[in-house]
């Protein structure tokens, strides 16, 4: 299928010297800024050296880091927090932005202005959201201790410094920043079904519901198989909020994988195993997406 | 049901069903839950602190611009609206510079090996910006890069580029082949055809995806945390230093959040339709 696509007049040699000429700097600096670190990472990875002797040998050490990966408790906290926090996150964001984007696609009116409103949490930066929320879940001054206050609850709840609460609270500031991407996903989907086939479905006596299970369900799983695939992918990695809000806390209640790679290399000044680390992050992810990917080629959401 | 229309003139047009009014519903709540963290903000940035601070909360209070005040008569927070300015706009044009020809070579020119291509840069997509960090960091405090506005202008560009290929990629492919073919018969030659032709036709895109770029270089956190220095130091870091600080100025930071919020949500809405298109590597044309 590559080869049948169309190009213009292909064959002729200045063609192709123009090509490269055009197509080098792009792939020059995705090797020079995106490969070259990676590649970078993974043989540093062997190496044993921290950042306070940044400019002294470095011992090489086999694979003492990626032995100790297997067994750091740490890592294996911080794993479990990670897919706690993917699998609620998504699963979360996955049902109400079905959900909303079936009712947004039944509105007739105001549609646009909807769609425009919705989108709104998911280009408010990430540190900015942090911001919004900390607000929110201020334990004394916060709207939700005092919207409990005045329903008579006693005392300000600490979302953030609770061991309990504090994930759950990260994951509740997900949802408001990421829902939107999933409505607006699903809905682009749903507009792609053909009107005739829902059309059909009520003229032999379907109901709503039934359309919306029957008809709709099924004709947005590309979409959805996308959705869960940028989701899966964003929140696996998840930084920006979780060392705002928290920094990993209360007791590293909080402590995802990604924050933990952070600390490892910019607290603690291990670059090995930061690298390492890294490295974890990076095969995992390819193993998660190119899963995902793998379907949605099935499907021809991508090429 | 009927009570509803006790009293008012008789209209003519059909109520609508059960289910319809059920959709409103639940799309006006999702609007609430959306819009209530933004106006919390704003309207705390209007406040005063003893307005702010108060456990008896009221509904009305006397606004004041004086947080305005504070932030623009703020030199650090000035410096970083101008860091965070030319950090976007260096990835936005370094990005597009060379994404774009990069783009129309990967649609259009006999590139060997094309597809490979193409698949290897949304593989880049996928790379977490915390396994890049780290590397990126060794290498550019070797290379003295630290604290410079190329160091992020380069970083933010790691994850521009993929953008701007993927989707001016598929702009140009939307493109009628016939009128670049037209073009090299009248003797335009091939990178005329791109120039001339493909190039005006397709500006929408660029704009568009120009735009993508300004929004995720301005809202970018991580790379400008470890790779900025004390005078390259964007929005999102001085933001993120209200947070952690024990007594919050909470009048002072909801107003530099709202100040940092304006361009985005004008960047945003203008980009509206080609958001997801983005977010998406063209996957969904919205």
């Amino acid at each position: 299928m590559a080869a049948t696509r169309p190009g213009v007049r292909p064959g002729r040699a200045s063609q192709r010297r123009l090509a490269i000429l055009m197509v080098v700097p792009a792939l020059w600096f995705v090797g020079a800024l995106i490969l070259g670190p990676l590649g970078y990472s993974a043989v540093l990875s062997l190496y044993k050296w921290s950042l306070t002797d940044i400019n002294q040998a470095k011992p090489f050490a086999g694979l003492a880091n990626y032995r100790k990966l297997i067994d750091d408790p740490q890592l294996m906290h911080a794993l479990q927090n990670t897919v706690v926090y993917v699998v609620a996150s998504v699963t979360v964001e996955l049902v109400i932005g079905f959900l909303v984007a079936l009712a947004l696609f039944q509105m007739t009116k105001g549609r646009r202005l909807a769609n425009s409103l919705v989108l709104l949490p998911m280009i408010v930066a990430p540190v900015i959201t942090a911001l919004l929320w900390r607000y929110i879940f201020d334990p004394q001054f916060g709207l939700v201790s005092q919207v409990l206050s005045s329903l008579g609850h006693q005392g300000g709840i600490d979302f953030l410094g609770g061991a309990h609460l504090a994930l759950p609270s990260l994951i509740i500031v997900d949802i408001w920043q990421w829902t939107p991407f999933v409505v607006l996903v699903l809905h682009a989907g749903m507009l792609s079904i053909p009107e005739e086939r829902i059309e059909a479905a009520k003229v032999d006596g379907a109901g709503h519901i039934r359309v919306a299970w029957s008809i709709i369900r099924p004709g947005v799983i590309p979409q959805v198989l996308l959705v869960l695939l940028f989701r899966t992918m964003d929140t696996y990695r998840i930084f920006d909020t979780v060392f705002v809000l928290t920094r990993g806390g209360p007791g590293g209640a909080t402590e995802t994988i990604g924050l933990y790679t952070y600390q490892t290399g910019f607290s603690f000044f291990d670059m090995g195993y930061a690298m390492a680390l890294s490295m974890f992050i990076l095969i995992t992810v390819l193993i998660i997406s190119s899963g995902y990917i793998h379907l949605l080629r099935r499907r021809e959401v991508f090429r | 049901m009927t009570d509803l229309a006790h009293g008012a003139p008789v209209r003519k047009r059909r109520r609508p069903a059960g289910f319809s009014v059920a959709s409103y519903a639940v799309v006006g709540l999702f609007l609430v839950w959306v819009l209530v963290p933004i106006l919390v903000v704003t309207v705390n940035s209007f406040k005063r602190p003893d307005a702010i601070f108060t456990s008896t909360p009221h509904v009305t209070f006397s606004p004041t611009l004086a947080n305005y005040h504070k932030v623009f008569a703020n030199s650090q927070f000035m410096q970083f609206l101008l860091n965070s300015t030319i950090v976007a706009a260096g990835s936005t044009a370094l990005s597009l510079a060379i994404g774009v020809p990069g783009a129309y070579a990967l649609a259009r020119l006999p590139v060997p090996g094309r597809e490979w291509w193409a698949r290897l840069i949304l593989f880049t997509r996928m790379v977490p910006a915390v396994a890049l960090v780290v590397p990126i960091f060794v290498i550019f405090e070797k290379a003295s890069l630290l604290g410079t506005y190329w160091a992020l202008i380069a970083a933010h560009t790691t994850f521009n580029l993929p953008i701007v290929i993927w989707m001016m990629r598929s702009f140009f492919e939307d493109l009628p082949i016939e009128l670049e073919e037209a073009a090299l018969v009248d003797g335009c030659g091939q990178f005329g055809a791109f120039r001339r032709i493909a190039l005006p036709l397709s500006s929408p895109g660029v704009a568009a995806t120009a735009v993508l770029c300004l929004l995720f270089s301005w809202n970018e956190f991580l790379f400008a945390l470890v790779l900025s220095g004390q005078k390259t130091e964007t929005v999102p870091i001085g933001v993120s230093s209200f947070i952690g600080t024990v007594s919050v100025d909470w009048g002072g930071s909801s107003a530099a959040a709202v100040i940092a919020l304006i361009p985005i949500f004008f960047l945003g809405l203008g980009a509206q339709r080609f958001l997801v298109r983005g977010l998406t590597f063209g996957a969904v044309k919205g």
